[in-house]
């Protein structure tokens, strides 16, 4: 069958498909939005594209997103050191800052124990846990792992990994089983926060 | 080959238990077409071998669960020299009433649908405990591997307690992990460090698992007795749960976590040397007896008979008790009971909920009316003489 859009056209929508939660026809959608709007627009997207890949690196404590050596959460003094947040990815920082419940810091362990997936406990960013506990005296880390059951083990694992050094916490129940930590709502969240248990 | 027999139904029943108020069936064995009106109570069909009393069932086994007791393969239900079956039910049912669609056709595969929107997925169209099914391939629940009776007992469960499916979805996919992390720790891959959070899921999830089929056997065991004697079984009906490990029959189940986690760590080295987690509720049995003889092992084909019958009279009890009837249906067991059973087994049935009984014999026309049937259906020759 002949190309019904011209070349360029079908270039856009095939990269626009290939992003999360975006079938075909959306992303043929988007690509007529873009093909209608001022040149400086598609420009201004592009480059926004263009700059997030240069520019964003993961950062050099944490390991969340960052532009510098530092994000700007481990950048900033006023945050506490001696409590750090444990989480799966760099997005679920988002979320829990969105409650300001939090003042301490956080580490993305980059996954969660998964064996049918390969990831095993090698896998996780831990020798970086560890070495950030003892550098900065830490003394409570709170996981905030997601409450599906990789997020569970992991948590788990950790705690049995670190509790003759610090206290650890687990997010209070309430959060939606199975979900991410993305997807919990502010209000959830904070209360989980707020009502973290010993594990 | 025949024009559709029909019967009129009362106004919808609002009881919430499940019955099949129409039903159509088109190109399924021995069935060209036919549709049929029904009333909840005790559907008694009756007519030769081979004139497709059976099919009815299967039918309606399509139309609930998306599954056939008789064959997986659905090629086999359709009618010679045609491309393809449909089954339609209108069925009542604790969420109202539902038109509940199953086609296949080979090389389009299965087609279902639920009040018109297509269901993709056979465990959100399977209506787990709305039927309870008698055919000879259900003879497996006592004679067949331990898988099919864990899978009886479950079904029940998934019947009366709506986080069941997803506690045993959450312990499979917990097996599955530590089989995984044994198998890279075999293979070198993983240390054995990475054991202990999968041990302690798989006891979580696994006593909860243990929780529930412990206590629904017990459940069972007085009304399987009861059926066992009242079918000539005897006395001494016993239905017991078999655990995996072992150990867990002798003690409560507020134990069962802590217990299995303690013996996954002990049979660390033996499930690594295995590379797969060789105890715990995924290995349980359910013990199926009279007295001391195992009627798994030993039974001869009526006893096992009465035993499966005896089983699901014994589940459609409990399903009742917990608000919903489901639809039981009888293939051919009239034959082996005697007079007085048979009445004991038809007056247990005319109550509550829809039952189908399918017997080739003679006088099941007076039995019908004697018990009080609400439809009598004499088939043959592909069509259905029906008396409301
Ligand atoms: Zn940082």
């Amino acid at each position: 069958m002949a190309a019904i859009l011209p070349s360029s056209v079908e270039r856009l929508v095939a990269e626009l498909a290939k992003l999360p939660g975006l079938g075909p026809r959306s992303a043929q959608r988007l690509a007529f939005h873009v093909m209608k709007a001022p040149p400086e627009r598609a420009h201004a997207l592009a480059e926004a594209l263009v700059e997030v890949k240069d520019k964003l690196r993961p950062c050099s404590e944490c390991f969340g997103f960052a532009e510098e050596e530092l994000c700007p959460i481990c950048a900033d003094p006023r945050r506490d050191m001696t409590v750090l947040c444990a989480v799966e990815e760099p997005s679920a920082i988002i979320p829990i800052e969105r409650t300001n419940e939090f003042r301490g810091r956080y580490h993305v362990l980059g996954g969660a124990l998964s064996p049918i997936d390969g990831i095993d406990p090698e896998d996780l960013r831990l020798d970086e846990l560890l070495e950030r506990i003892a550098r900065h005296g830490v003394t409570e880390l709170v996981i905030a792992t997601n409450p599906t059951m990789q997020g569970e083990a992991t948590a788990l694992f950790l705690a049995d990994m670190v509790r003759d050094r610090v206290r650890v916490t687990r997010l209070a129940s309430g959060l939606p089983v199975g979900a991410d930590l993305e997807h919990a709502d502010e209000l959830t969240l904070g209360r989980a926060l707020l009502g973290r248990r010993p594990i | 080959m025949s024009s559709p027999d029909t019967i009129t139904a009362s106004d919808r029943d609002h009881s919430g238990n499940w019955a099949v108020r129409q039903l159509t069936v088109a190109d399924l064995r021995c069935w060209d077409r036919l549709t049929l009106q029904l009333n909840p109570g005790l559907v008694v069909v009756s007519g030769p071998n081979g004139a497709g009393k059976t099919s009815l069932v299967e039918a309606i086994c399509y139309g609930m669960v998306g599954v056939s007791p008789r064959t997986t393969r659905e090629a086999d239900a359709i009618r010679v020299g045609r491309q393809a079956f449909h089954v339609e039910l209108h069925v009542d049912g604790p969420h109202g009433r539902q038109v509940r669609e199953m086609g296949y056709q080979p090389g389009l595969g299965r087609r279902m649908r639920i009040d018109e929107v297509p269901q993709r997925s056979v465990g959100l169209w399977r209506a787990s405990g709305s039927i309870l099914v008698f055919l000879p391939e259900e003879l497996r629940a006592v004679k067949g591997p331990p898988a099919a009776r864990r899978r009886a007992i479950d079904r029940i469960l998934e019947g009366t307690d709506p986080t069941f499916a997803a506690t045993a979805a959450a312990y499979t996919a917990a097996v599955t992990q530590r089989n995984a992390m044994l198998k890279r720790i075999k293979g070198q891959v993983a240390g054995v460090a990475g054991l202990t959070p999968w041990d302690h899921a798989v006891a979580e999830h696994g006593a909860a698992v243990a929780t529930a089929r412990s206590t629904m056997i017990l459940d069972l065991q007085p009304r399987f007795a009861r059926w066992m004697e009242e079918l000539g079984g005897g006395p001494g009906g016993t239905l017991a749960w078999e655990p995996s490990p072992a150990d867990l029959g002798e003690m409560a189940p507020d134990r069962f976590h802590e217990h299995l986690e303690a013996r996954l760590a002990a049979n660390r080295t033996r499930d690594i040397q295995a590379a797969q987690t060789l105890s715990g509720p995924h290995r349980d049995d359910v013990w199926i007896g009279i007295g001391d003889q195992d009627l798994r092992r030993t039974g001869s084909q009526g006893e096992q008979r009465t035993a499966v019958l005896a089983l699901l009279l014994a589940c459609r009890e409990l399903l009742s008790e917990h608000g919903v009837t489901p639809i039981l249906l009888l293939d051919d067991v009239l034959s082996e009971l005697d007079p007085g059973r048979r009445r004991r087994l038809l007056d247990a049935l005319v109550g509550q909920g829809q039952s189908w009984i399918t017997s080739a014999d003679p006088d099941a026309a007076d039995l019908a009316a004697a018990s009080g049937a609400t439809h009598y259906l004499h088939v043959e020759d592909g069509h259905v003489a029906a008396t409301p």
